[in-house]
């Protein structure tokens, strides 16, 4: 029966870990008995399917983080390999006390007297216990793993609280929920830059359609995951609800090339950013002014969203994209919040309430 | 790449270093610790432990002796955990950066030392800038960021507060005496879950929130009714039987359809009901759409509506 791919790469750890200099495959395969198996290594000529196993398990330790240094041509006879102990293992994690630094207990073995010690603050881990917490509440069962994992390193030093459970806060679940196979599709083509397909179900359609798209990123407001991606057939950049999302497939030609990078000047988090629906649109921003004159709650937390007018205490001011979904804003607080300015927006104010008394006419 | 093969290693590596001292430790207790069941630990050591091919005088990097109900290893290697990754960077930095927008800026400081310290902590591999900024999360602003802050320590020392708060169809603030458990997020808002005096669960916006007073009196937190709020989306709790019924048009229905997760009518409309604890919550809501929602019924609550219509110019003044 053959190791298992986890004794294999575990064994191909240890022989690394163990080696103070880079080592070359031929050395490397006397400490990893499945590299051994059909006899080419022990004869010290490992044969080519030795050979692509080893550099298909790099492969995959690298993109499970391990850091594997190469030295030489890639994939020559005369390549070494390494993985120096204080890249691979976690520092020492210290605490900050009144006392001084409170250390971990070391290990006294090669290789981890090199480790650096990382002191944290009590307030830091607070917030990282925290952090984790609001990670796994997304909705991204992915994210959620990577950020337990993560805090399961930290804790092997530090005193970190469970991140399960609520805490002291919850993000509420949306409806629809993004699917959760749907979003590591989308994650794994945005990590490998590979174009994806999928059907989306546009608000404004009858139908879904089929749509082809470059992942640029993947981002939460309002409670729903969005990707931001190329659509490809536009030729523009443009944000599909995941949870809007069925079907999509990865782009499997090529699959060791990318299809596309995400420009330089693309950023995410500028891309992102929460706003207002009024806030987000194609047209150009203009300045509306706003008179409030009511004094309930509702209408006191919406003038707040605004900017202050210094010639008129009752006035506030606000960047608008979309006069209609503005209008309409202002129209819910039934004339306690009206526009003053520009007329566009005051006549679109005009047009909703007329049209709408007209649905109440007797 | 395998995920189970991946997802094993993880595991392993991650229970290998609590486990490498030549000690015997129980089963049920590493499996606790580890976060995992006794079948699946058992699964995982003996995925490392038992070999068939191994050559005459090959040493085990690392040896594992599992008996009935304990399990003993001795390594060579792995005394450690691996550093983090940057994928588990990223998820920490997406959480830490959320933190950061609710909080206020002296609040900030141990979230950027965090961050920062993070950092060192990952290994370095060539891939890790395709997981740079292609990830985010905003919860958005709602309410003070000081209001967060006082209720955070109310929260975490289970204390009683005073809160001085104007509900939506207020025009005057009410002070009263509340019991916070917890803070929930909800249809972008930021929500108070607290009891009063009576025992009543009741849900703030915290942007309508005057004033907070973290008072000296302690009781029992019930972490429960956050729960309730994550599960079912909805900051919203009433014991009312009153109901509007709405119709929105086609143009709109969709959207609504989608939220509320009801069915379109064959014209591509939508009528539902809502509960209705404050009128003038349903006014609001009813005039969000403009003429693309109609308030059907009750006839007393249509009939409000109307006369609100009547009572305001719709033109500047």
């Amino acid at each position: 029966m053959p190791a298992s791919k986890v004794q294999r790469w575990i064994d191909l750890l240890a022989a690394l870990l163990g080696h103070r200099m880079p080592v070359t495959f031929k050395q490397l395969a006397r400490d990893v008995p499945a590299y051994l198996a059909d006899g080419s290594g022990a004869a010290d000529e490992p044969s080519p399917t030795l050979k692509r196993m080893f550099e298909r398990d790099k492969a995959e330790l690298l993109g499970l983080g391990v850091p594997i240094v190469s030295i030489g041509e890639e994939g020559s006879d005369e390549s070494a390999y390494t993985l120096r102990t204080k890249e691979f293992y976690l520092p020492y994690l210290g605490i900050v006390s009144a006392r001084g630094i409170v250390r971990p207990t070391t290990v006294d073995h090669y290789g981890y007297r090199s480790l650096a010690t990382l002191a944290f603050e009590p307030d830091e881990l607070e917030v990282i216990v925290e952090g984790a917490r609001r990670a796994a509440q997304v909705g991204d069962p992915v994210l959620a793993e990577e950020a337990r994992n993560a805090v399961r390193k930290l804790a092997f030093d530090l005193p970190l609280g469970a991140t399960d459970g609520p805490g002291g806060a919850v993000i509420a679940k949306p409806r629809p929920r993004a699917d959760s196979r749907t979003l590591a599709t989308l994650g794994d083509a945005l990590f490998r830059r590979k174009r994806v397909t999928f059907r989306y179900q546009a608000m404004g359609a009858a139908a879904g359609a089929e749509r082809s798209a470059e992942p640029y990123g993947l981002f939460f407001v309002s409670g729903h995951w969005y990707l931001a991606a190329r659509d490809v057939e536009k030729g523009a950049l443009r944000n599909f609800r995941v949870s809007r999302i069925d079907a999509a497939v990865v782009n499997k030609t090529k699959g060791g090339t990318t299809d596309y990078e995400i420009p330089a000047s693309f950023s995410l988090r500028e891309h992102a950013q929460s706003r207002q629906a009024w806030e987000i649109g194609d047209g150009d921003a203009f300045e509306a002014v706003v008179e409030f004159t009511g004094v309930s709650g509702a209408v006191r937390a919406a003038a707040a969203l605004g900017r202050a007018d210094e010639s008129n205490a009752s006035h506030r001011r606000f960047q608008v994209r979309r006069a209609d979904s503005f209008a309409r804003w202002l129209f819910s607080f039934a004339g306690d919040a009206t526009p003053i300015a520009p007329p566009s927006l005051v006549s679109e104010y005009a047009a909703i309430t007329s049209t709408t008394r007209a649905v109440y006419a007797p | 790449m395998t995920d189970t093969a991946s997802a094993q290693l993880k595991r392993v590596l991650h229970l290998i270093p609590r486990l490498a001292d030549g000690e015997e430790h129980a089963l049920t207790e590493v499996a606790a610790a580890a976060e995992t069941s006794p079948a699946e630990l058992l699964r995982d050591l003996e995925s490392i432990s038992e070999r068939f091919d191994a050559p005459g005088g090959f040493v085990e990097g690392v040896s594992i002796l599992v008996e009935e109900n304990t399990v003993c290893v001795t390594a060579n290697q792995f005394h450690r955990p691996m550093r983090l990754t940057m994928p588990e960077l990223c998820a920490l930095e997406l959480g830490l950066s959320m933190l950061r927008r609710e909080r206020t800026p002296a609040e900030q400081a141990p979230i950027d030392r965090a961050l920062g310290r993070l950092r060192d902590t990952i290994t370095h591999v060539p891939t890790n800038d395709r997981h740079e900024g292609t990830r985010y999360a905003d919860l958005g602003a709602s309410g003070s960021a000081d209001h967060l802050a006082s209720l955070r320590g109310a929260l975490s020392s289970d204390r009683k507060v005073e809160l001085r708060y104007r509900a939506g169809g207020a025009t005057e603030s009410s002070t009263r005496t509340i019991c916070p458990h917890s803070l929930a997020h909800a249809e972008h808002m930021w929500y108070l879950v607290a009891t009063g005096d009576d025992g009543t669960l009741r849900f703030f916006r915290l942007d309508r929130v005057e004033a907070i007073r973290v008072l000296d009196e302690t009781f029992e937190r019930d972490g429960a009714a956050a729960v309730r709020v994550q599960e079912t989306g909805r900051a919203f709790v009433s014991d009312t039987s009153r109901r509007m019924t709405v119709r929105y048009s086609p143009r709109i229905a969709r959207w609504v359809a989608e939220r509320e997760g009801q069915p379109l009518a064959a014209d591509g409309s939508l009528t539902m009901e809502h509960p209705v604890a404050d009128e003038s919550w349903a006014i609001r809501h009813v005039l969000q759409y403009g003429p693309d929602a109609e308030l059907i019924a009750p006839p007393e609550l249509r009939a409000m509506m109307s006369k609100t219509l009547r009572s305001f110019g719709g033109v500047s003044r």
